[in-house]
């Protein structure tokens, strides 16, 4: 019987706001260890934690644009555990009462829209960063050392409900899930610096089964790579066991990026392991009518309405997921310079390939302030129209680049413009089949490769000028 | 009567260290505690939402304005150890 994988995604989104969830101490990045703190969160006695209005607004904007459902009266809950990363021995989370639940959000998976199932959308804060001192690994260390910097830095945990079917999906969805945080501005979204933050929850079953496999939670995934092998060793790992009729155990695992295994870290706690209760500190949050439309009002455009506009110009969606998730510009220059040549493929490849690239090779991030939609326009239509090859077409990109010019004069004073007079190639094609009798019989006796030689020979002939397809084009006329 | 306390579950979520003799005396206290708030489900309540902060007070959320509390040399202060400008603990796990 088939053996089917589920996959279950629970992603911290760290907020961009100023100060701390609970506490006004200063969110920036910086190196010196314990800089920004205040007894709320450092836990000491008779600090009282008070909610920030921006991230709760951050959160709001979060769920309604995953369409959840908010939650108008909701509280916040202590997570009670027992570990110095968190000086208050309990996480400040929400339990039963999340801002959002019951939401979703549209993916494209290999070209094709899906729709990720979203359980829940909570407000919670950020641990500190504890280094074990000694050997280098947790479970053998001397002491550990804390810096709570990071301690109360205002995260949004978002669940799937497990009904995702391959890394692929869940790939694609943290991908979506970023851009949606850096389109409504909420989070810097990078993943290399731990704004987006991964674990993945997986379990196999037989097609058939009701119910489940035993759910084993991965965690240390650290970039996208890392996630979708992780989650295809681990759907191998327990589907080997369960073909063995081996149990498999809940628990939490670990990813090892080097060898590229996971292994056990810790049987899995249930939820009455944390005993959660309400936090008596906090007041509960009413979020009033006033509060979620003004917000609502305000939702910025979404990536899934930007990829929507794209394929309404004519991209694929894979092509138009692809735009929307590059660098605002390129989407910004793609609509402009396919308004103007009312050809979305060739604009896109030009964009996201010929341009990127050589921006690319330069070390720049974006083009020069002097490029205009129009230039690139103009280029494209150029080659487009046959009046310069595509090499040419490059070359001309690379001087826009370094410089202001006009692409079609630059092409003229180059002499780059091609020879599309049939006549006149005529008459060079006819030389050079003149000049290379020996090449002809070796293509009649089966050489054809030689072809692009004498097509070569016409174009040198023309000092570059003659366009190569039409050239060739004739060159098999005369030949047969 | 409620199930089981898990004693040894519960000690180590709590970090401690007890002695079989002081397993089986919390184990009872514990059940009894259980218990008692058991009776509370036998109580006909009204079908209303509980209520957790009695006096209803509304939430004030706080401006997003950043302020700085404490030096660095201050919030170590009372540390019992400290190290590289950290905080020093015993270790995580053992």
């Amino acid at each position: 019987m088939k053996i089917v994988p589920t996959i279950g995604m629970e992603t911290h989104v760290e907020l961009k706001t100023n100060s701390k969830m609970f506490c006004r101490c200063n969110v920036v990045e910086t190196d010196k260890p314990n800089e920004n703190l205040c007894p709320t969160c450092l836990g000491l006695p008779g600090s009282l934690p008070v909610p920030n209005k921006r991230a709760i607004e951050f959160i709001t904007l979060l769920a309604l644009s995953t369409k959840c459902q908010i939650t108008t009266d909701g509280m916040f809950h202590r997570k009670n555990y027992f570990y110095p990363d968190l000086p208050k021995n309990y996480q400040i989370s929400q339990f039963d009462l999340p801002v959002g639940t019951e939401g979703s959000l549209e993916i494209v998976v290999n070209g094709e829209f899906s729709t990720v199932e979203i359980e829940r959308v909570h407000m919670e804060e950020d641990t500190g960063k504890s280094t074990h001192i000694g050997s280098g690994r947790i479970d053998s260390a001397t002491s550990t050392h804390l810096d709570f910097n990071r301690a109360g830095i205002p995260l949004v945990e978002v669940v799937t409900k497990p009904l995702i079917k391959s890394s692929k999906e869940a790939v694609s969805y943290i991908e979506e899930l970023r851009q949606l945080v850096i389109d409504l501005d909420i989070s810097e979204g990078k993943l290399e610096k731990g704004n987006l933050r991964f674990d993945a929850n997986i379990s196999v079953a037989y097609e058939n089964d009701d119910e489940l496999g035993t759910k084993v939670e991965i965690k240390n995934m650290n970039s996208l790579r890392s996630l979708e092998k992780a989650i295809e060793y681990e759907i191998s790992r327990q589907t080997k066991m369960l073909n063995n009729n081996e149990t498999i155990i809940q628990e939490t695992r670990h990813w090892d990026e080097k060898k590229e295994v996971t292994s056990s870290m810790r049987s899995k706690e249930g939820s009455a392991d944390y005993r959660y209760f309400s936090d008596p500190d906090i007041p509960n949050m009413i979020l009033s009518k006033d509060f979620i439309d003004k917000i609502k009002n305000n939702m910025p455009v979404l990536p899934s309405e930007k990829r929507n506009t794209f394929i309404n110009s004519g991209l694929s969606i894979e092509d138009a997921n692809s735009i929307g998730k590059s660098p605002k510009w390129m989407g910004e220059l793609y609509k402009s310079v396919s308004d103007i040549t009312n050809d979305s493929k060739t604009t896109f490849n030009w964009i996201t390939g010929e341009l990127q690239g050589q921006l690319r090779k330069l070390g720049e991030t974006s083009p020069p302030e002097w490029m205009t939609a129009e230039q690139l326009a103009e280029i494209i239509s150029l080659v487009k129209n046959d009046k310069i090859s595509f090499t040419s077409g490059k070359e001309i990109l690379a001087e826009l680049i370094e410089e202001k010019i006009n692409p079609e004069e630059y092409a003229i004073s180059n002499k780059l413009i091609q020879e599309n007079d049939t006549e006149e190639i005529s008459k060079m094609v006819k030389e050079i089949i003149k000049e290379n009798s020996e090449v002809l019989e070796r293509i009649a006796n089966g050489e054809e490769k030689l072809i692009g030689f004498l097509v070569g020979q016409v174009i040198k002939l023309s000092n570059g000028k003659v366009n190569p397809s039409v050239a060739k084009e004739l060159l098999l006329k005369e030949i047969k | 009567m409620t199930d089981k306390i898990d004693i040894k579950n519960v000690a180590k979520l709590a970090a401690l260290k007890l002695t079989t003799e002081e397993e089986n005396k919390l184990e009872k206290d514990l059940s009894m505690i259980i218990d008692h708030f058991a009776a509370l489900s036998e109580m006909n309540l009204p079908d209303e939402k509980i209520s957790i902060h009695p006096l209803g007070t509304p939430l004030d959320l706080a401006d997003d304005e950043a302020i700085i509390f404490l030096s660095h040399e201050e919030a170590l202060s009372n540390a019992p150890e400290s190290s590289d400008g950290q905080f020093v603990v015993p270790p995580s796990l053992d």
